[in-house]
C-alpha cells in the first residue's frame, strides 16, 4: 500500500514538474485563459449543490466577479438552475431549486453544465459534471478487547435500486481544519466489491471538544461519478478539550492598550505625575508672580 | 400538534445541523459549543431539493456553506476564533522554490508588485553545509516583537495566535518592521493601484484587504479562509505540499492532501522553529530539509533575477 | 569675570539688547529661509505620492529621518547640561551661556518632533497616539517625554527671560511697537521685587532639577527605539549611557559654534570671551573622552566576541562599505577634536569653532551609522526583492527635508536673538555688580 502510495506521488510530482515546466513556457507565448470549475457535493446524503469556481490561467488563480449561467442536463433557458455571480475569490454556490424536482427524478444520472459569460459570446467559458446519484453511510463497532471499527458504505443508484459501489476512494477519520485526519495508517482507502470500507480505529488520546466527542467522517473526493460525498458521525472517543481562558486575562508587554502590565502602569502613571505635578505647581508659582506684580502696579 | 411541530423542528435542526458543509463550516466545528458561534434562525426559510428528490425547508441562517457570510466586525476581527490555536509546519524537505505560495498570496492579498508577504530564501548556515529553500512567513509569535512596539494597537496578537494589521488604525512608524527579527513585515510605500472596486471596499483585518498607503502589510494567515473552514491560500496553492496548517488544540496540520497529527509530525521529523533564542515563540514550525524530494538546484531556475546576479558572484 | 568689570550697566544693557538684522544677518536668514521652502516642497511630494519618494524600502525602513530625529533630540539635551547641571553646581561661568543652550534645546526638539510626523506614513492618524496609545510601546514613552521636556525646557527659558522683559520694557523706543506688545504680554507683570525674584529664583532651581531626570529620560528612551529591538548594533545594554554621552558632547559642540557665531555677528567680546571658550573647550575634551569610552564598549565588546550577525555589521562599518563614513565620523567626531583640545593653544576661539563644527558633523554622521547599517544586515538575508531594496541613499526629497528642518533650527534661534537677548542682561548686570564689589 505504502508503495503504491509513494510511486503514486512521485508519478505525480514527475507531471506536476512537466506541469509546471510547461506552463512557464506557455505563460510566455499564450494569454492566461480564464476558465470556469464545477464540483458536485453532497454533505451527509441531505442537499446536493454545485460549487462553481472562476479562475484564470493554468494557476488556476481566482477571478472574482463572473457572472455564471448553471443549467441541468442541456443548456437551454428551461434547464437553467441560476444565473450567478461568482464573489471576491472567484466561488460561488448553487443549491438545486424545488422547480426541478420532476427532472431531477426522472434520472439516476445528470449532466451539469456551467457557462461563464465573457465579454463577448465567443469568450463565453464552458465547463461540463456528470454525475451519478449515490449515497455514503458511516457506521462504528467496537470489539469486546476496545478495537474500535468505522465501517463506510457508498451505494450508487441504478434502476430505481441503490447498489453497491466499489472501487471508490475515500478518506476516513476525524474532521479537522482543512483536511480529515486518517483514522488508520494510510491515507485513503478504497471500498470492496460490497461498497464497503472497514478502517480500524488508531487515534488514541486525541484531542475531542469540551466534552471529548469529535467528528468521524468520510469523504470521497471529486470522484469520476458521484463529485463529493461527505458523511459525518460525533463520537465521544476523544480527550475533553479544556480551554484556555487565561488569553484576555494576560497583562503583558503585547498586549493591547487596556491590558497593559500593572507595574508598567504603576511606573508609567507615577512618573508623569509626579513630574507633570511639579510642572503645575511651577505654572501656579508662576501665577503668584503675576498676581504680586500686578498688585505693585496698581 | 404541538408535538408534532416540535418533532419536525427536531429534525430540521438535526438535519442542518449535521449541516450541509462541505469541510469544516462553522457549526460543525467541535469547540463550537465554547466558540459561541451558535446560529440564530433568520426567520426566513427556503426550500430546496435533496439527492432523492425530496424537498427540504431549511432556515437560511442554517444554510451551509452559508452563500453570504457576514462581514467580521473589526472587534471580532481583534478578537480572534475562540478555541482555535493556528501553527502551521513548513516541510524544507519538499520545498523547490516553485513560489506558488507566493503568487497565490500576492494575488488574493493584492500585494504590491516587487514585494512578497512570503519569501522563499535560499539558505546556506555554514559553508560546508548543504544548501536548501526556505519559504518564510510571518512567524506568528507568541510573544511578538512588533506587538510589543505598537504604539497604537494597530498591530494585535488574536486569542487565535493570529498576529493582525488594522490598516485603517496604523500610523506608519514602521517600529514593528524595526523590531521583527524575520523581516516579515513591508510597508506600503506608495498607493496600492488597486482597481477602484476593491479599493472602495471597507478595509478587513481579516483579509487583510484593501491595502493602503503609509502602512504596514504582512502574511496573516488567512483568517478570513479559516473561518470558512477553508485552508489559507498559500498552503492550497503549493504543488508540493511544502506548508501544513492547522488547529494546534486538535492536533492536526494537513496540506489538503495529507493530514498529521501535529504532535507525532514534529516529533518524528524533528521539527524546530527559527530563532528560538530570541524567545518570540512563532507559530511556524520547520521540519529539517533532510531525504528531500527535490534536488537543491532545481530551485535555482525560479530565483529572481536579483538574486540570481548575487548567486553568480 | 575681570574683563567686564568696568563696564556699566547702561552699557552691558547696550550691547546686549536685541538688534535688528543686517545685511548679512538678512542673507543669512533669506537662505534658511530658502533651504526650509525646498523642504516643504519636498515634505508636499511627499504627502502627495506617499513615501516612496524617499529611498527607504522594506530593509532600510528608517532612514535619515531617523537618524536626524536623534540627532535633533541628542542636540537639545545641552539644554539640561549648561543650564540645570552648571546652575546646580554653581558653574559662575556658564552664565551667559545658558540662553544659548536653551533656545537650541527648545528649537532642536520641536524639530525632533516634526521629524518623527515627517517620518510617519499616515501623519494625519498622529491623533491615533491619544485615542489608542499603547502604554507598552517604547514610542508612547518617547511622544511622553519629549512632550514633558518640551515644557520644561520652555519654562526654563522663561523665567529666567522676565527680567530682561522687564529691562527692554524700559528702553520701549528700542524696539517696533510690535515687539514692545509681545513683551508686555509675556512680562509687564514682572516688577523685580524681592517677594517675585524669590519665587523666580525657587522655580528656576526646581526645574534645574527636574529637568536633568526628563533630559536623560528622552534620549535613553530614544536609545531603546533601538535597543528594545534583536538587530545586531542595536541590541545593546549600554545604548542608554552611550547616546546620552553623545548627545552631550553634540549639545556642547553645537553651543561652541553657536558661541563663536554670536560673538563674532554681535560683537560679544566682551561677554563671551576667550575663557568661556577655555572653559568649554575643557568640556568638550571631557565628554569626548566619555563618549569615545562608551564607542570602545560599544564596537570592542562585540568585536570581541563576533557573533555571526553582528560580524556582519561590524565588518561592515570597520572595513566594509561604511568603513570611509564611519572612521571619518569617530575621527572628526572625537579623536581630532580630543587632540586639539587638549592643549591650551586648541582652547582659543577659531580653533574651538573648528572643532564644534566638526563635532557636530560627526555627530550627524554617527547618528546615520548607528540607524541604517544596523537595517542593511538583518537575520534572515536580503532576497525575493527588488535589488534597489538592498541598499540606501537618501533621495532628494529626504536630504530637502533634513535640510529644511535643519534651516528650520536655526531659523527659530536666529529669530529668537531677533527678539529677546541672546545673553541674560539681567543676570550679566548682577554678576558684573558682584564682582565689582569684590574688586572693591
Amino acid at each position: 500500500m505504502k508503495n503504491i502510495l509513494k510511486t503514486r506521488i512521485s508519478f505525480l510530482l514527475v507531471l506536476c514538474l512537466m506541469v509546471s515546466v510547461l506552463s512557464i513556457s506557455a505563460q510566455d507565448t499564450v494569454k492566461a485563459e480564464p476558465s470556469v470549475k464545477l464540483r458536485y457535493f453532497v454533505n451527509n446524503n441531505n442537499i446536493q449543490y454545485l460549487m462553481v469556481k472562476s479562475v484564470i490561467g493554468k494557476k488556476l488563480l481566482p477571478l472574482p466577479m463572473k457572472v455564471v449561467n448553471v443549467y441541468l442536463d442541456s443548456a437551454g433557458a428551461d434547464n437553467l438552475i441560476i444565473k450567478t455571480t461568482t464573489d471576491k475569490i472567484g466561488k460561488a454556490i448553487v443549491f438545486i431549486p424545488v422547480a426541478f424536482q420532476e427532472k431531477w427524478k426522472s434520472n439516476a444520472k445528470h449532466n451539469f453544465i456551467a457557462v461563464m459569460e465573457g465579454a463577448t459570446p465567443e469568450e463565453e467559458v464552458t465547463a461540463e459534471l456528470e454525475i451519478t446519484k449515490s449515497k455514503i453511510e458511516i457506521d462504528t463497532s467496537s470489539s469486546e478487547d476496545g478495537v474500535r471499527t468505522i465501517t463506510v458504505k457508498v451505494m450508487f443508484y441504478e434502476n430505481n435500486t441503490w447498489v453497491p459501489a466499489p472501487d471508490v476512494e475515500m478518506r476516513v477519520g476525524v474532521s479537522r481544519l482543512g483536511g480529515i485526519l486518517s483514522a488508520g495508517d494510510a491515507e485513503t482507502y478504497t471500498t470492496d466489491s460490497t461498497g464497503s470500507v472497514s478502517v480500524e480505529f488508531k487515534r488514541d488520546s486525541l484531542a475531542g471538544d469540551l466534552q471529548g466527542n469529535y467528528i468521524l467522517a468520510a469523504k470521497v473526493e471529486d470522484n469520476d461519478s458521484y463529485g463529493n460525498l461527505l458523511v459525518e458521525k460525533t463520537v465521544p472517543w476523544g480527550v475533553a478539550y479544556e480551554p484556555d481562558t487565561t488569553f484576555f486575562s494576560l497583562r503583558t508587554l503585547w498586549t493591547t492598550q487596556f491590558r497593559a502590565p500593572y507595574w508598567l502602569l504603576f511606573m508609567a502613571y507615577s512618573i508623569v505625575l509626579g513630574v507633570w505635578g511639579t510642572m503645575i505647581y511651577l505654572i501656579r508659582q508662576m501665577w503668584k508672580i503675576k498676581k504680586l506684580g500686578d498688585a505693585v502696579g496698581k | 400538534m404541538e408535538n408534532k411541530d416540535t418533532s419536525r423542528r427536531d429534525f430540521l435542526a438535526t438535519a442542518l445541523l449535521a449541516g450541509v458543509a462541505a469541510g469544516c463550516g462553522p457549526k460543525k466545528n467541535p469547540f463550537d459549543d465554547y466558540a459561541g458561534n451558535d446560529v440564530k434562525a433568520s426567520g426566513e426559510m427556503v426550500k430546496l431539493l435533496s439527492v432523492n428528490g425530496d424537498i427540504i425547508e431549511i432556515d437560511k441562517a442554517f444554510l451551509k456553506p452559508v452563500p453570504d457570510l457576514p462581514p467580521v466586525s473589526n472587534d471580532e476581527a481583534r478578537r480572534g476564533i475562540a478555541g482555535k490555536k493556528f501553527v502551521m509546519v513548513i516541510d524544507l524537505s519538499r520545498c523547490k522554490n516553485v513560489k506558488a505560495c507566493q503568487k497565490a498570496c500576492n494575488h488574493m492579498h493584492q500585494v504590491h508588485p516587487g514585494q512578497n508577504w512570503i519569501k522563499v530564501l535560499e539558505m546556506q548556515d555554514a559553508e560546508q553545509t548543504a544548501p536548501y529553500w526556505e519559504p518564510t512567513t510571518c512567524m506568528h509569535c507568541d510573544e511578538p516583537p512588533c506587538v510589543k512596539v505598537c504604539p497604537v494597537d494597530a498591530t494585535f496578537k488574536r486569542q487565535d495566535g493570529i498576529v493582525l494589521i488594522d490598516s485603517d488604525r496604523c500610523i506608519g512608524c514602521r517600529f514593528c518592521m524595526a523590531a521583527c527579527p524575520y523581516s516579515a513585515r513591508v510597508f506600503n510605500w506608495e498607493d496600492p493601484g488597486l482597481p477602484t472596486e476593491v479599493a472602495d471596499q471597507d478595509y478587513s483585518c481579516e483579509s487583510s484587504m484593501p491595502q493602503k498607503k503609509g502602512t504596514v502589510g504582512k502574511c496573516d494567515f488567512c483568517p478570513d479562509m479559516t473561518r470558512t473552514g477553508e485552508l489559507p491560500h498559500c498552503v492550497s496553492a503549493c504543488p508540493n505540499g511544502v506548508f501544513m496548517f492547522g488547529d494546534m488544540n486538535q492536533d492536526t496540520v494537513t496540506n489538503g492532501a495529507e493530514t498529521f497529527r501535529f504532535s507525532e509530525l514534529i516529533k518524528e521529523k524533528s521539527g524546530y522553529r527559527l530563532m528560538e533564542d530570541l524567545g518570540t515563540k512563532p507559530s511556524v514550525y520547520y521540519l529539517p530539509p533532510v531525504n528531500r524530494n527535490f534536488p537543491f538546484e532545481s530551485g535555482l531556475e525560479n530565483q529572481i533575477a536579483d538574486d540570481k546576479i548575487k548567486h553568480s558572484k | 569675570m575681570e574683563n567686564i568689570k568696568h563696564l556699566t550697566s547702561e552699557q552691558i544693557t547696550q550691547d546686549l539688547f536685541p538688534r535688528k538684522f543686517g545685511k548679512l544677518g538678512m542673507l543669512w536668514t533669506g537662505i534658511l529661509l530658502l533651504v526650509a521652502a525646498l523642504g516643504l516642497y519636498a515634505y508636499y511630494r511627499q504627502l502627495r505620492y506617499g513615501l516612496i519618494v524617499t529611498n527607504m524600502r522594506d530593509y532600510v525602513s528608517w532612514g535619515i529621518y531617523i537618524s536626524n530625529f536623534v540627532f535633533f533630540v541628542a542636540i537639545s539635551l545641552v539644554g539640561s547640561l549648561i543650564t540645570a547641571v552648571f546652575r546646580l553646581t554653581k558653574v559662575e561661568w556658564s552664565t551667559p551661556l545658558t540662553r544659548i543652550a536653551e533656545i537650541i534645546a527648545v528649537s532642536a526638539i520641536v524639530f525632533a518632533s516634526l521629524i518623527i510626523v515627517i517620518d510617519m506614513g499616515r501623519p494625519e492618524r498622529f491623533m491615533n497616539l491619544a485615542l489608542h496609545g499603547r502604554i507598552q510601546s517604547p514610542i508612547m514613552w518617547d511622544v511622553i517625554v519629549i512632550c514633558t521636556y518640551f515644557f520644561i525646557s520652555i519654562l526654563l527659558l522663561y523665567f529666567p527671560l522676565l527680567p530682561d522683559l522687564q529691562i527692554m520694557l524700559k528702553y520701549k523706543e528700542k524696539s517696533s511697537n510690535a515687539l514692545n506688545k509681545l513683551y508686555r504680554f509675556q512680562g509687564s507683570f514682572w516688577k523685580g521685587t524681592p517677594e517675585q525674584f524669590k519665587i523666580s529664583d525657587r522655580a528656576i532651581n526646581i526645574l534645574c532639577i527636574l529637568i536633568v531626570p526628563v533630559a536623560f529620560s528622552i534620549h535613553t528612551v530614544t536609545s531603546w527605539l533601538f535597543a528594545t529591538t534583536y538587530r545586531p548594533g542595536w541590541d545593546s545594554t549600554n545604548f542608554g549611557a552611550y547616546f546620552i554621552s553623545g548627545a552631550f558632547l553634540v549639545g556642547s559642540g553645537a553651543v561652541v559654534v553657536a558661541m563663536y557665531v554670536f560673538r563674532k555677528a554681535y560683537q560679544l567680546e566682551n561677554y563671551i570671551t576667550e575663557k568661556h571658550f577655555e572653559k568649554m573647550g575643557r568640556v568638550v575634551v571631557l565628554l569626548a573622552l566619555l563618549y569615545l569610552y562608551f564607542n570602545i564598549n560599544e564596537y570592542l565588546v562585540p568585536a570581541f566576541k563576533m557573533k555571526k550577525a553582528e560580524e556582519v555589521h561590524l565588518m561592515g562599518l570597520f572595513s566594509g562599505e561604511f568603513a570611509p563614513l564611519f572612521w571619518t565620523a569617530i575621527m572628526i567626531g572625537m579623536i581630532i577634536p580630543i587632540f586639539v583640545l587638549i592643549f591650551k593653544s586648541g582652547r582659543k576661539p577659531l580653533p574651538m569653532f573648528i572643532v564644534g563644527c566638526m563635532v557636530v558633523l560627526g555627530a550627524w554622521f554617527k547618528r546615520y551609522l548607528i540607524v541604517t547599517p544596523t537595517l542593511l544586515h538583518p537575520f534572515l538575508p536580503m532576497q525575493d526583492v527588488p535589488a534597489s531594496y538592498h541598499h540606501y541613499f537618501p533621495s532628494w526629497e529626504e536630504w530637502a527635508i533634513a535640510g529644511g528642518s535643519m534651516a528650520g533650527v536655526l531659523l527659530v534661534i536666529t529669530f529668537f536673538v531677533r527678539i529677546y537677548p541672546i545673553i541674560p542682561i539681567h543676570e550679566t548686570i548682577e554678576e558684573n555688580e558682584k564682582h565689582t564689589q569684590n574688586q572693591d
